[in-house]
């Protein structure tokens, strides 16, 4: 079934079964949470209720409360709508994608990953919801019946094929993530002490048995509901980046937005994987599971992913010289490369595709300390290409007479502070209750993997 | 309903496959395999099939249908519009019928899996041996009326050749299919 070897052992310590077990459930039977835990889940809160607080002015008092103004339309909101989207295709990419070539060191990341997106998405579908200012006629975007002809919804727009995206992203990630857990949430069903945690699980679990033909059936739905996901990070991201292709404006109106965005954002998904995974290991010790192997087959991936980047990026450039016209070579070569948002411009270019192409260097991928720095600067410079595309071109685009500035405003802020607070809230108490490896999937693949007559040192290269 | 079973614990699950060889050979019939992770060897010998692909293919299809003849109906009957100034707008529904269907695949692949495997939250399940999700396998072997008891006895003497830690009875009831 699986014969794709990777580099080295894949978990380490010759393990049980039972060991396996154990290992990846002592942070759930553990009596009350680390104090790193504690303190991290009420920072998380306070951010989170700092994006509530913004949130309830901005719905109450009006869009007015943000920066933007008539020409510079959109600002901090869908930014941070796309980066949240970005982080969140890694989830998918790493799971699903791994699982359709048979990539069997995908088991120890994948539950984790799968998490990671739910909130990363979570954290996004909040800004198509709030952006509409009478939120409260949200039910407009829906086609249903009504009595105003009836007026359907343009289903020419990207704004309408994003609503249907998202959902269906969010609900077959979700859908695809909980299922693997069933048979984790058993074990811990059948093993549990209390009666409570019993119960809980119990109900969690489905009432899975674990006989030969439940297993048929689970391997069978979660291949066919993975390979019909799998497509979604591909169209999900083309789909928002469709928002921008489709107008006319220089710098947005390209043909190369939606492979670009997809890059993109499995580039910036996987550099938050990392942050999550080394963070993983190093306090609830995985290390036998999360091997350096694992991290190395990432950074590899990532390097590459910088370099094609890097060439994204010049192939702007040489397409808006090409072009011959003076719009596009304004935008980017006056309004980007030089002038107001060279900052920024520079960020993105160093983030991206300069200071990943350090994994190149074995001494580097090796450090993990380092490893850990630059998959930050991933997501930062990210953040930073979308705040490129999105302000630079709105804010000077044909006519000079609508020329005009952003600035964001403290409820914008508050509203990103308040969905990293969610994010980080949602993974913490991941952490807490769900098995953050996915056990049964890991001791699927754990006698081919655990010995050295299975696999050689000399398959590094 | 209630049925007694033979129950063989192992703890490997190349010893089941060899075990399941063994008790085949013999002419019994093993009723089912529990494991703590699939076995697809497992599927073959005990001749398992399943047709939720089948089922999905359908949702699938039908989804892909049921939006395009909602999509069509809407923007060419009831109220056509022209979208800059375009003769012919339904070359984009190709992003909405994609996504959705998708979306009526999973979510319907989803429900038949939990439909046909009769699970839903809060389903009280009692398992021949709890071990059998964290590290060891059992092979079931039913006991019905019209096993003479050499032949019970001959079961049990194989389960314990073939490498059984343990071998009991239990009357745990389940849906096996």
């Amino acid at each position: 079934m699986y014969n794709t070897r990777v580099r080295g052992i894949l978990i380490k310590g010759n393990k049980s079964y039972d060991q396996v077990t154990r290992e990846i459930l002592t942070p759930i039977y553990a009596p009350s949470a680390p104090t790193w835990w504690k303190i991290a889940a009420f920072v998380a809160t306070v951010a989170l209720l700092l994006g509530v607080w913004a949130i309830y002015v901005t719905i109450s008092t009006g869009i007015g409360t943000w920066g933007l103004n008539n020409n510079v339309a959109w600002g901090w909101a869908i930014i941070n709508f796309v980066w949240w989207i970005g982080i969140g295709h890694a989830g998918t990419a790493f799971s699903i994608f791994l699982l359709i070539v048979r990539q069997k060191w995908r088991t120890s990341i994948n539950r984790a990953a799968e998490a990671m997106t739910i909130f990363a998405v979570m954290a996004a579908g909040l800004f198509p919801l709030i952006h509409m200012g009478r939120i409260w006629d949200g039910f407009f975007i829906f086609p249903y019946w009504n009595t105003r002809g009836p007026l359907w919804d343009n289903f020419n727009s990207p704004l309408f094929w994003d609503v249907t995206a998202i959902s269906t992203y969010l609900t077959a990630s979700f859908l695809f993530w909980y299922m693997g857990m069933i048979p984790d949430f058993a074990i811990i069903r059948e093993k549990a002490a209390s009666k409570l945690r019993r119960k809980i699980y119990g109900v969690l679990s489905f009432g899975w048995l674990g006989n030969a033909k439940g297993w048929l059936r689970f391997e069978t739905a979660a291949l066919l509901m993975g390979g019909m996901a799998a497509p979604l990070v591909v169209s999900v991201h083309s789909i928002v980046s469709m928002d921008f292709a489709v107008a006319v404006i220089p710098g947005w109106h390209t043909t190369i937005f939606p492979p670009y965005f997809v890059i993109g954002a499995i580039f910036s998904g996987f550099g938050m994987v990392l942050t999550l995974t080394i963070i993983m290991r190093k306090l609830y010790k995985f290390n036998d599971f999360i091997t350096d192997g694992h991290l190395d087959a990432v950074t590899r991936i990532l390097t590459f992913i910088s370099l094609i980047m890097g060439t994204a990026y010049m192939t702007e450039l040489f397409v808006a010289w090409y072009s011959g016209s003076e719009y596009e070579m304004f935008t980017f070569m006056k309004n980007r490369v030089t002038g107001d948002y060279t900052f920024a411009y520079w960020s993105m270019i160093t983030c991206n595709a300069l200071i990943p192409q350090l994994f190149w260097f074995k001494k580097i991928r090796k450090n993990i300390t380092a490893v850990f720095i630059i998959s930050i600067f991933i997501n930062i410079g990210m953040w930073f290409e979308r705040y490129v595309i999105v302000v630079t071109s709105l804010s000077k685009d044909f006519l000079p007479s609508g020329w005009a500035t952003y600035q964001p405003t403290f409820i914008e802020i508050g509203i990103y502070i308040g969905t990293l607070g969610l994010f980080l809230l949602g993974v913490l108490l991941f952490f807490r209750y769900v098995p953050m490896i996915a056990i049964s999937e890991v001791k699927h693949v754990l006698k081919e993997t655990t010995t050295d007559e299975a696999f050689t040192e000399d398959n590094e290269h | 309903m209630n049925r007694t079973n033979i129950v063989g614990i192992y703890d490997d699950h190349d010893v089941v496959l060899n075990a399941i060889d063994k008790i085949q050979g013999n002419g019994f019939k093993v009723k089912d395999v529990f494991s703590p992770f699939p076995i697809h060897d497992v599927w073959e010998k005990l001749d398992l099939h399943t047709r939720i692909p089948f089922a999905t293919f359908l949702y699938g299809a039908s989804g892909t249908a049921m939006t395009f003849a909602f999509l069509y109906w809407s923007s060419v009957v009831n109220y056509p519009l022209k979208f800059g100034g375009k003769p012919l707008n339904t070359l984009s529904f190709i992003i909405i019928l994609f996504v959705l269907t998708i979306l009526v695949g999973t979510v319907l692949t989803f429900i038949t899996y939990l439909w046909r495997e009769k699970m839903w939250p809060g389903k009280k399940v009692e398992l021949p041996d709890p071990g059998t999700t964290d590290d060891k396998f059992a092979i079931l072997i039913e006991k019905s009326a019209d096993l003479s008891d050499s032949e019970i006895e001959a079961i049990n003497s194989l389960l314990k050749e073939t490498g059984a830690l343990e071998v009991k009875e239990s009357n745990v009831s389940y849906h096996e299919k």
